[in-house]
This record gives structure tokens, C-alpha cells and sequence, in this order.
């Protein structure tokens, strides 16, 4: 039976992680064994500042947590969903800022979909769940 | 310009004493893998993994960083797009971190057995200890190093620029990178990280948002911005405006500088070929074929006609001398004479003969012969008078042949009776509405109108509710069945029929079954039949009526249109456009400048945190030194540094806005770091072949040792 070969420039640009590595102690397929699944052995950073208990230590020694930026001061500068222009309007149909005329006349002939991902874009799209 | 990745293996792993470290910049967007002490990493890619099948032998394998895309045909990316091991700086996947360690120390070339040099690894400002301690883990037990030190980007490329004296011992380090951005205020030349503060938001946000706005600007084309393509563009086009809000008014008016600062990305575009019009010879050309086939089909025609009236004058020419014989022959013996030729008696011979006149007629084109009058008819009937008694069998035969004929005519003539009668009565009644009109033609026209009005309108409800079902039409009984889906589509007729059939299907075993036992009943059939759609006549009068009105109004009324049927031609299709050379070009105007904007307004992305130029008021409200001279002298040397720094524009701008936040007067200097990708790297490398560092570097022994706690307040000091 012929064997399947990767094809040669495929090998020849060492493109595919070799499975054994010399300097390796412990291999990644005897640490992840195959055919076993591998659940989730890991856990997303929300989880990981959980079990940091930041909540036990001082307040005024820095954390990930407590060295997050504060909410601006600054008056928010408001611009068109669509163009980036200053927009002084607010259209409540479809939630979307606009600058103008014209651009009023476009977002309503636009199709929802396309307001929801303009939305989407500074997190104000409705969301269902 | 886009960053370059090195990833050729190095052969000279063994040429280094175990002494020496290895430097790593572990960063969101490139992992950077070195020797201490050299200027440059040996090896730089993409801090991604993809896990893709192979297609031939169908193996999932591992691939680290970003290859020559060409390279990626073999394989099938579906499945599983570049993933990277983290989370807003933070690396919490280790298992896709030990692939990229694999890959990076197999580049090095590294051989033997364990990694036996010392490690000096980067992370975020304030790493959580999980992560740290896990990183920590995994060098120790799978790579079996020595010992490791951890340290802060940002501070490594402050230092290094320090050492080059871009800034000063006390400063700012402001470094927008990948996926976050971070202050941290430099005294001393010890970073302080209470002082520090963190946004969210990064390069690879920008990316995001640029490339959401072109797939929004530019449906069509959404496959042509890929990731990297969009990182290539926003490198290439992108900078930061001095202020966002005059420099979008100059795009809106449309200024000669907006006009300037618009690019064009032109996507490859080959014309379509264009079709020449056809030349007067070929049009000639074809328009004989067409004369030529015309001709020959006129031919066939004519040929056929003249063949059939051949036929028939020869059949004429036979019945006229067969009636010719006859007339020689006695009565008596005609049955037999006329035995051979298939017919019975001389009138069906005569009767033939005029058929086939009127046939011979009819192809010559001539007029048929109209009905003959009915004055001789009389006396065709002569047996119909004559009592019954007083016939023979035969005869009686005739006379009710007669009587039947008679009456067909009689019924003829009376409906001629009758037409002429109505005619006589429709001229009456045009008489009477003509008077009624010169009486008073206000009035009259007035009715005529509301009359039309009436009419059509009824005629319109019922054509809708034939053809749409009750839903537009509220005056029918059942209007409020099914406006959707396939109520929609049956006419109130066809809906009727269906409901009659569905309830005769399933009321049997009901009660008792008196079906039939009433006329009536039977009428449900007739109902449930098909052809009961053909509608009843009532219409049809209805439209004649309209008809008639409406051109007794077009007559009168000057300023009368008849309505037309609006649904008679379905709309003509859109004329396609051909796409043109415009429809490829992809332009950048406001977007060069929207997209980098948002490092320094995170809310247009839904990001609640304080811009660039802010965080660095926050960061030195956070040190709180109350030392004016201190706090001079750190806004006299803000250095910027990290991936997204190199937007055109963003030192000046970040001048304008620290100096609205500072007291007026204060000294302000800005500058960017030598190399702001890059200089992280170097300045680790030439921190770790300090001779110092060694004192900062931790064991396995101790990490096992003096446990969790002691690694959560583990901190560097840079100044060795």
C-alpha cells in the first residue's frame, strides 16, 4: 500500500510542527493523549481574574484589575455610524447617529441587517439571546 | 509596511554556552525569540496556531505563525481558523503557547534534550499569577530551562531608549500595542505600576473596525478583505488626525485637501470584452437568410393551397358527373347505381357536392355563400300540415326530420328577432341618455364619472379577490383568513373549494349521515369541482358596461382617462449595468483617519475607558507624587512606543491632548521610540546579558520553594 506523503514543498518548508522534539521532556502527545477528549483544561481570562481573589489584598497594590483605565471625562464626541462625520442626529428607528440628509435617506433604505452590524460596531447592536 | 516574520531555522543553537539566555518578547500580535545581547531576534512570526487537516493524508496537523499563503492549498483551513493563546495580553491557552514554544525553539535549532539556557520572557503589565505561574510551569517541567525572568514590554523598550537617552530616567511609557494599551509612569528609571493604567484597546481593534467598515462601505468585495490584507492597508493608509472633527468637515465639504488625502486601493479588474455592433454586411446579410426562409415557408403554403384545390375541383368534377349519370337513370334503379359509389339517395349526392363547393370556395378565398334566404324554405316543409293518419311509415319519418329542421330555423329566426329588438332598445336608451346629457350635461357627466368610478372599483375588489384572497379587500366576510403564506395565494374561490373539501374529508363518523337526503347537497360537488373558477357571467357584464362608459366619457369628457391595467406588463427588469473599473476601487477617505481614532475615543467601539492622550493624565493622577517639578519633568519625556504608535500624526496629536489636561506651561515632549516594534525586544536582550541578571532570575527550586505568593509580588528591577 502506498503510503501518503506530504507534498515535498510542504516538507521542504518545515511548514507542519513535528510531533517528537528532542529537547521536549514531556511530549505534546503524551500530555494531550490522542482520541481523548480534551475538555477544557483551560479557562478564560474572566475565570482566572475570578480565582485571582483580588478582593483579599490591598487596594492600592496593583492588579490586573485595579490598573484598568477609568471611564473618560470627556464629553463623547458623537460621529456618523456610516460616513465618520460630526453627527448631530439620532435616528430612533434604527438607533443609528447621522450627519446629514442624504445619509438619513440611506440608513433607512437600509436593510436590518446592515443597521444591526453598523450597530455592531460600537456595541450598541440588539442582541439576542 | 507590513511586519516581516523570520522563521528560517538557525544552526548555530550549539554554538552558545548555557549561560547565555534566550530572550523572548511574548507579544499579542509577533512572538520575537533571540539571543541576549544580540541587536536582533533570530526568529519573528505571528503569536498564532492553526490546526488544519492535511488534505491528502488527512491528518490534522500543527502549523505555528503565518506561512506563505500558498503554502496553505494542502491544507484544509476550514475547520479552524489562526487562534492565538491570548486574552487581552493575558495568555490563558497553554496548550496552543507550548505549540508556539515548540515551533519557536525548533527554529532556533534548538537539538538535545531540554532547553538548557536561562529565560527572559515578556507579559503584560500586572500578569495575573495564574498565567504567570503556569508560563512558569510549562518552561520548567516540558522545556526543562534553568531559570526564568519575567518582565514588562513597555518597560523593556523604555529602558532601551533610556540607555540611548531618547528619554529621561523619569518619564511616561506610553505604549498602545495589539490588543491593549498601557501607561506606566517611569521614576527613577524603576517603572512604577501603581501609577500605570490599562485601555482595552489595541491594533488589533483598529484592524477590526477597518476592516468592518470597508465589508459594510464595500459588500461586494467583503472577501477581498481578509485580515491580513486589512492589517497591510491600515500600516499603508492609516494616521491620526490632528483633530477628527475639522478634518472630517474637510472630507464632508469636500475640500482639495480631503481631495488629496483620499486613496484608492484599485482591485484587480479585467474589462469585459466589448461587444462590437454587428456591420451593415452581416446585418444584410442576415435580413436575406430571413427574406429567403420567409419566401420558402410562403412557398409550402401556396404549394399546399393549390394541391388541396386540385383535390377538390377533381371531387367536384366527379360528383358533377355522377350527378350527370343520375340523370339519366330511372328513379327506380338509382339505389342500385349509386350502390358502388357509397352514397344513398341523389340529395346526399347533391348535398356533397355543395359541401364541397363551399370548401373549394373557402380555399379560394372567396366569400362563403351567406344563409340563404328562408322565403322557398316554406315549402320544404310540406309534409308538417298533413296529419299523422293520413302518412306512410316512410313519411312520417320525413315529416319529423321536417319538423325538427323547422324548428332549429324558427329558433334562429327568433333570436334575430330578439337582437334587433335589444338593438332597437339600447338606441332608445342612448336616445333617452343623450337627452338626459343635453338637459343637463353637468349633471350627467357627474353621474357618468361616479358611475365608472363605481364600477371599476367593484370590478378591481373582485379581480383582487380572486387573484390575492381576501387580504387587501376588508368588505368580504372571510378578509381575515391567512394574509401570509399560502391563504395568500388562493383565490377566495379556490380557498372556498379547499375548505369544502378538507371538511368533507374529515367529517365522516360524525353523527349520522344525511348527506343527499336534500337536492342541495349535491350542489357541494359543483362547488368542489375545478371548472367552478371560470367565473359566472355577472363580470362580464360588468366590464361591457365599464366598457361602455368609459368610452361614452372619453367621448364627452376632454379631461377623462381610462384607467389602465396596472398589473397588465410586470415591471421591466433592471437594466444590468456593466461593472466598470470604479466598481474595483476601494477607497479610503475618513476611514484613514476614523480607524486609528478610536485609541483615542474607545467608545466608538463600545469601549467605556479613557483615551490615549487621557490615560496619561490618569496614570499621573494615579502616582498622585504631588511633586510639581516630578510630574514636569515625566511629562518632559513621554515616550511612545508599541505596534500601533507608528500612525503618522499620533505624537502631535497626543501633544495636543496631554497639553489640554497639564497646567499651562508645563513642558511637554513627546517622542517616539527608536523602533517602537522592535525596541522591546532589544532592550530585553541587552537587560539579559547584563551581568546582573542572573540576580533577577528565579529557579524551579525557588518557584517551588517560596510557592504562588512569592511569584504574585515577583517584580524586576530594571536599573541593574
Amino acid at each position: 500500500m502506498k503510503v501518503k506523503k506530504m507534498e515535498a514543498e510542504v516538507v521542504d518548508a518545515e511548514l507542519v510542527l513535528p510531533n517528537y522534539l528532542s529537547f521536549k521532556r514531556i511530549q505534546m502527545y503524551d500530555k494531550y493523549p490522542k482520541g481523548q477528549s480534551r475538555g477544557r483544561h483551560w479557562k478564560h481570562l474572566k475565570q482566572i481574574i475570578q480565582a485571582e481573589n483580588y478582593q483579599n489584598y490591598p487596594p492600592d497594590e496593583p492588579n490586573y484589575v485595579n490598573i484598568e483605565s477609568p471611564p473618560s471625562m470627556h464629553p463623547c464626541k458623537r460621529i456618523c455610524d456610516i460616513t465618520g462625520y460630526e453627527a448631530p442626529y439620532y435616528d430612533p428607528k434604527t438607533n443609528l447617529r447621522y450627519a446629514n440628509t442624504d445619509v438619513f435617506k440611506m440608513i433607512r433604505s437600509l436593510p436590518n441587517e446592515s443597521v444591526q452590524r453598523y450597530l455592531g460596531m460600537r456595541n450598541a447592536a440588539v442582541v439576542l439571546k | 509596511m507590513p511586519f516581516i516574520s523570520k522563521i528560517q531555522r538557525q544552526f548555530d543553537y550549539n554554538r552558545f554556552s548555557s549561560t547565555t539566555p534566550i530572550v523572548i518578547d511574548n507579544g499579542a500580535s509577533y512572538f520575537r525569540i533571540g539571543w541576549a545581547g544580540e541587536s536582533e531576534p533570530r526568529v519573528v512570526f505571528r503569536n498564532i496556531v492553526q490546526r488544519p487537516r492535511h488534505k491528502a493524508t488527512g491528518e490534522t496537523v500543527t502549523i505555528v505563525g503565518d506561512h506563505d499563503p500558498a503554502l496553505l492549498k494542502y491544507f484544509d483551513c476550514t475547520r479552524s481558523g489562526p487562534r492565538s493563546a491570548f486574552e487581552s495580553d493575558v495568555v490563558f491557552q497553554f496548550e496552543i503557547m507550548e505549540y508556539i514554544l515548540d515551533f519557536a525553539f525548533d527554529r532556533m535549532g534548538a537539538t538535545g534534550s531540554g532547553i538548557d539556557h536561562p529565560i527572559l520572557i515578556t507579559e503584560c503589565v500586572c500578569n495575573p499569577v495564574q498565567s504567570r505561574s503556569k508560563m512558569a510551569e510549562l518552561l520548567f517541567e516540558t522545556y526543562g530551562v534553568p531559570s526564568i525572568a519575567f518582565g514588562v514590554d513597555a518597560a523593556f523598550s523604555y529602558k532601551y531608549n533610556q540607555q540611548r537617552s531618547v528619554c529621561d530616567k523619569d518619564g511616561l511609557a506610553m505604549c498602545p500595542g495589539f490588543a491593549t494599551t498601557h501607561v506606566i509612569p517611569f521614576v527613577d528609571g524603576e517603572p512604577i505600576y501603581k501609577g500605570s493604567c490599562r485601555t482595552n484597546i489595541g491594533g488589533f481593534h483598529v484592524t477590526d473596525y477597518f476592516q468592518r467598515l470597508l465589508s459594510l462601505k464595500y459588500p461586494y468585495h467583503m472577501a477581498r478583505f481578509t485580515w491580513e490584507k486589512v492589517e497591510d492597508l491600515k500600516m499603508e493608509h492609516c494616521y491620526v488626525a490632528q483633530d477628527y472633527v475639522s478634518e472630517a468637515r474637510l472630507f464632508l465639504k469636500g475640500a482639495k485637501e480631503a481631495e488629496e488625502k483620499t486613496k484608492m486601493w484599485q482591485l484587480p479588474w479585467v474589462p469585459p470584452p466589448v461587444e462590437e455592433p454587428p456591420s451593415e454586411e452581416e446585418i444584410a446579410r442576415k435580413a436575406a437568410i430571413r427574406e429567403k426562409q420567409g419566401q420558402r415557408l410562403r412557398e409550402m403554403a401556396e404549394a399546399k393551397r393549390s394541391s388541396k384545390i386540385n383535390e377538390l375541383e377533381n371531387e367536384l368534377r366527379g360528383l358533377e358527373f355522377l350527378l350527370n349519370q343520375l340523370g339519366h337513370v330511372q328513379e327506380s334503379d338509382v339505389r342500385s347505381f349509386l350502390a358502388e359509389t357509397g352514397y344513398v339517395s341523389r340529395q346526399e349526392v347533391e348535398s356533397a357536392r355543395s359541401k364541397v363547393v363551399q370548401s373549394l370556395r373557402k380555399q379560394k378565398g372567396e366569400q362563403t355563400e351567406i344563409e340563404k334566404p328562408d322565403a322557398a324554405s316554406n315549402e320544404k316543409y310540406t309534409l308538417i300540415n298533413i296529419p299523422d293518419d293520413m302518412l306512410t311509415a316512410e313519411q312520417l319519418v320525413e315529416k319529423r326530420k321536417q319538423l325538427s329542421i323547422k324548428s332549429m330555423s324558427d329558433g334562429r329566426q327568433r333570436l334575430k328577432q330578439k337582437r334587433y329588438e335589444e338593438e332597437l332598445e339600447r338606441e332608445r336608451k342612448q336616445q333617452l341618455e343623450e337627452e338626459r346629457r343635453l338637459e343637463n350635461p353637468e349633471l350627467y357627466l357627474e353621474q357618468l364619472r361616479a358611475k365608472y368610478k363605481d364600477l371599476s372599483e367593484k370590478i378591481d375588489q373582485r379581480k383582487r379577490l380572486k387573484t390575492n384572497g381576501g387580504s387587501s379587500t376588508n368588505g368580504n366576510g372571510n378578509s381575515l383568513t391567512g394574509s401570509v403564506g399560502r391563504g395568500e395565494r388562493l383565490s377566495a374561490a379556490q380557498r372556498e373549494r379547499m375548505r369544502l373539501l378538507t371538511t368533507a374529508a374529515f367529517d365522516r363518523g360524525k353523527g349520522e349521515d344525511t348527506f343527499g337526503a336534500k337536492d342541495e347537497d349535491w350542489q357541494l360537488y359543483k362547488l368542489m369541482s375545478k371548472d367552478n373558477d371560470d367565473d359566472d357571467d355577472e363580470p362580464d357584464e360588468d366590464n361591457t358596461e365599464l366598457a361602455r362608459i368609459s368610452s361614452r366619457l372619453q367621448d364627452l369628457d376632454p379631461t377623462f382617462v381610462p384607467k389602465v391595467e396596472s398589473s397588465s406588463q410586470p415591471a421591466e427588469a433592471p437594466r444590468i449595468r456593466p461593472l466598470t473599473k470604479e466598481d474595483f476601487q476601494i477607497v479610503f477617505g475618513v476611514e484613514r483617519f476614523r480607524c486609528p481614532e478610536i485609541l483615542f475615543s474607545p467608545n466608538w467601539i463600545g469601549v467605556d475607558q479613557v483615551g490615549l492622550d487621557e490615560m496619561a493624565g490618569v496614570s499621573m493622577r494615579r502616582l498622585s507624587c504631588k511633586d510639581e517639578k516630578l510630574e514636569q519633568r515625566m511629562t518632559n519625556s513621554i515616550l511612545v512606543t508599541g505596534g500601533s504608535s507608528l500612525f503618522p500624526g499620533i505624537i502631535e496629536r497626543l501633544e495636543a491632548g496631554i497639553r489640554m489636561i497639564r497646567p499651562c506651561g508645563s513642558p511637554i515632549k513627546i517622542v517616539r521610540a527608536l523602533d517602537p516594534v522592535m525596541d522591546a525586544w532589544r532592550g530585553a536582550s541587552a537587560y539579559a546579558s547584563a551581568p546582573g541578571f542572573h540576580t533577577q532570575t528565579f529557579t524551579r527550586m525557588d518557584y517551588y520553594e517560596k510557592g504562588e505568593d512569592w511569584l504574585r509580588s515577583y517584580q524586576l528591577k530594571y536599573s541593574l
